[in-house]
C-alpha cells in the first residue's frame, strides 16, 4: 500500500516537476511567471491526441513530435505575443492569463467533453515488489528523467544553452559578450512550451483528459516550482517530485478531499519563510 | 475654481443618471448595474493593494467569497436577519485575510502575488470540500433577500438602490482613506519603501493594513453579492473572479479609482455583449484580456488624454 501510494505519487509529481520546469525556464530568464503554463500543457495532450487519432505513431515519434511543434509554437507566440507583455509582471500575469484562457476556451470548442486517450504507452501492469504499476507510469518516470538529462546537457555542453544560461544570469552581460538576447528569450519559451506539451502526452494515457485539465495542475507544477526554488531547475525537479509524493500520502492516509490543499499549503508556507525556495539562490527583497 | 465646478456638475448628472435607471432601463440593464456597482466594492478594494502598496493580489475572489459564504451561513443556517450579518461579514473576511496573508504582505512583487495564488486556492479547495459546514460543490441555496423595515431587496430594481448607495458610500470612503495620513503613507510605500521607512512610515503596519482595507471592501461586496445573486457556490469565488477583479482594477490604471469604475463597468457587461460570440465567447473574452494588456498596459483611461497627459496630479488620486 504506502509503495503503492509513493510510487503513484513520484509519477505524478515527475507531471508536476516537468510542467514546473516551464515556470522556471521562464522565470529564470524574464523574472516573469507564464500562468499560461497549465493549458500549454493541456493543449500538449489534445496536441498529442490529434495526432495519435490521424497517424497511429508510436510513444517516442509521438513524444517527440509533439515537443517539436509546441517549441516552434512556443518561439512564435513569444514572437507576435510574449514580447508586448514584458512591461511589468502584473502586465505578464494577467495577459498570460488571458491567453491560457484562450488555449482552454478554443479545445473546448474543438472537444466539449472528456475524451479517452490513445493508450500509447501500453496497458500492461508491472509489479515491483507489492506494488502494481501501470507501464505508463513508468514511461512518466523514464522521460523526466531523460528529458532532464538532456536538458542538463544542452545547458552544460552547447553553445545555445551556456547562452540561455548567461542571459538567465545577467540579461545585459550575456548581450554584451555576443549572446543574442532576443532568440535567447525565444528559444526559452520555446522549450518551456515543448516540456509542458511533452508532460501533455505523457500523461494522457493515464486518465480521460478535457479541456479544464491544465487549472490545477499548471498551479500546483507552480507551487513545486516555488516550492524547489523558482529560478533552480532541480530545486523545481526536487519540489514536484516531493510535492507529488506528499499529496499522495495525504490523499491515501488523511483525507482525500483535502489532497489538493497539499501543494498550497506548502506554497504559501514555504514563500513566508523562505521565499527563494528550497534550492534557489537568489534573495528577494524583503522589507 | 471652474475646473472643480464642472466636476461636480459631471458627478452630479452621474448621480441623476445612475438614479433614474431603474425607472427608465429594462431590466436586464438593471441586473447588470447591479453586478457592477457591487464588484465595484472588491475592485476598490483590490485598488487598495495594488495601487498604493504597488502589491498585485490574485485572491481577491476569495475574501469576496468570505464575505459571501459568512453572511451565506449566517442567515441560512443559523437564521439571522441579513443586515446584521454585514458586520460579521467584513470582519471575517478582515480577519481571514491577515491570517493568511499576512506574513505574506511583507514579500515584494512577485512573490506576494505568488502567495495570493495559495490563499485563493487554499479558500476555494476549503469551499468545496468542508462539506458540512459549506455544503461543498452543492452551494448554498435559499439565501434570503434583505430587508429593509419589512420591504425585501428582492427584485433587481428594488435592490439597485441599496447596491448603489454601498458602491457610492465605499466610493466616498475611499477616497477619504486615499486622501489621508494613512493614504499618504500608501503612496509614500508604494513609490519608495526604503525612503517611506526613513521618513518613519511604519511599513510592515501600512501593509497590514491595506490588506485589510482591501479585505473589509471585498467582504462587504461579498455581503451583498450573496443577498442578490440568493444562490452562491464554491466555483463562484475561484481564481476566474481574482483575476476579473485584478484586471478591473488593473484596466482602471492603477491609482484612479474613477477609472476602476469605469473598467468594472465595461468588463462586468462583457458577459452581455459578447453573447452574439455564442461558444466562442469566453476566447473573445480572453483575447480582450490579452491584447487589453499588450496594447494599453498602462490601463484603458490612457485612451483618454486629458487626464493622464493634462494632469498628472489628478492620476494620482
Amino acid at each position: 500500500m504506502l509503495a503503492q501510494i509513493v510510487i503513484g505519487g513520484f509519477a505524478t509529481g515527475c507531471i508536476y516537476a516537468v510542467v514546473g520546469l516551464g515556470f522556471t525556464l521562464v522565470y529564470r530568464t524574464l523574472r516573469m511567471v507564464n500562468f499560461a503554463q497549465g493549458h500549454v500543457f493541456m493543449a500538449g495532450t489534445f496536441l498529442g491526441l490529434a495526432i495519435a487519432e490521424r497517424a497511429h505513431l508510436p510513444a517516442l515519434p509521438l513524444l517527440l513530435a509533439v515537443g517539436a511543434l509546441a517549441f516552434v509554437v512556443g518561439m512564435v507566440l513569444e514572437r507576435l505575443v510574449f514580447r508586448r507583455l514584458y512591461h511589468n509582471h502584473e502586465v505578464f500575469i494577467v495577459g498570460s492569463i488571458g491567453l491560457g484562457i484562450v488555449l482552454m476556451n478554443g479545445v473546448r470548442v474543438l472537444y466539449p467533453e472528456p475524451v479517452p486517450f490513445p493508450k500509447v504507452f501500453g496497458t500492461n501492469v508491472v509489479e515491483i515488489g507489492t506494488a502494481r504499476i501501470q507501464e505508463a507510469n513508468l514511461w512518466v518516470v523514464a522521460s523526466t528523467i531523460a528529458l532532464v538529462l538532456l536538458l542538463h546537457a544542452m545547458f552544460t555542453y552547447t553553445r545555445v544553452g551556456r547562452g540561455l544560461r548567461a542571459v538567465a544570469a545577467d540579461a545585459e552581460i550575456a548581450g554584451a559578450v555576443g549572446v543574442n538576447v532576443k532568440r535567447a528569450i525565444a528559444l526559452t519559451f520555446g522549450l518551456s512550451f515543448a516540456v509542458a506539451a511533452v508532460a501533455g502526452v505523457l500523461i494522457g494515457p493515464l486518465y480521460f483528459v478535457s479541456f479544464d485539465m491544465g487549472d490545477m495542475v499548471g498551479l500546483k507544477a507552480f507551487s513545486a516550482a516555488v516550492f524547489g526554488g523558482i529560478n533552480s531547475i532541480p530545486g523545481t525537479i526536487l519540489g514536484g517530485v516531493v510535492i507529488g509524493v506528499l499529496e499522495n500520502l495525504a490523499g491515501g492516509y488523511i483525507s482525500s478531499a483535502y489532497k489538493d490543499l497539499v501543494a498550497f499549503v506548502i506554497l504559501l508556507v514555504m514563500l513566508v519563510w523562505r521565499p527563494t525556495g528550497l534550492l534557489g539562490r537568489e534573495t528577494p527583497v524583503k522589507v | 475654481m471652474a475646473g472643480t465646478r464642472a466636476k461636480w456638475l459631471g458627478l452630479g448628472a452621474a448621480l441623476v443618471a445612475m438614479f433614474a435607471v431603474p425607472a427608465a432601463a429594462p431590466q436586464y440593464v438593471v441586473h447588470i448595474a447591479n453586478f457592477v456597482l457591487i464588484y465595484t466594492l472588491p475592485v476598490i478594494g483590490l485598488g487598495f493593494l495594488t495601487g498604493f502598496t504597488g502589491r498585485v493580489s490574485l485572491a481577491q475572489g476569495a475574501l469576496f467569497g468570505t464575505g459571501a459564504y459568512t453572511t451565506a451561513l449566517l442567515t441560512t443556517k443559523l437564521g439571522w436577519v441579513p443586515l446584521a450579518t454585514f458586520v460579521p461579514s467584513v470582519l471575517f473576511t478582515v480577519v481571514l485575510a491577515v491570517a493568511l496573508g499576512g506574513a505574506a504582505v511583507r514579500l515584494a512583487g512577485l512573490y506576494f502575488v505568488m502567495a495570493t495564488i495559495g490563499i485563493q486556492q487554499i479558500v476555494w479547495i476549503v469551499l468545496m470540500n468542508w462539506i458540512e459546514l459549506t455544503n461543498g460543490p452543492q452551494g448554498v441555496r435559499s439565501i434570503p433577500p434583505i430587508g429593509l423595515g419589512g420591504y425585501d431587496l428582492d427584485t433587481p430594481q428594488r435592490f439597485y438602490y441599496l447596491a448603489l448607495a454601498m458602491a457610492v458610500v465605499s466610493y466616498i470612503l475611499a477616497k477619504r482613506v486615499v486622501g489621508s495620513r494613512l493614504g499618504l503613507f500608501l503612496r509614500a510605500l508604494s513609490d519608495d519603501q526604503l525612503a517611506a521607512s526613513s521618513v518613519a512610515v511604519e511599513v510592515g503596519r501600512a501593509k497590514v493594513t491595506a490588506l485589510a482595507l482591501s479585505a473589509a471592501w471585498a467582504g462587504a461586496g461579498g455581503f451583498l453579492y450573496a443577498h442578490y445573486v440568493r444562490f452562491i457556490h464554491p466555483d463562484m469565488f475561484g481564481l476566474e473572479p481574482s483575476v476579473l477583479f485584478l484586471v478591473m482594477s488593473m484596466f482602471g490604471g492603477y491609482r484612479s479609482i474613477e477609472g476602476m469604475i469605469v473598467a468594472t463597468a465595461v468588463l462586468e457587461s462583457a458577459t452581455e455583449y459578447l453573447r452574439p460570440f455564442g461558444e466562442f465567447r469566453m476566447i473573445v473574452y480572453g483575447l480582450l484580456l490579452l491584447l487589453g494588456m499588450m496594447f494599453f498596459p498602462r490601463g484603458i483611461l490612457t485612451l483618454v488624454p486629458r487626464r493622464s497627459a493634462a494632469s498628472p496630479a489628478h492620476a494620482k488620486v
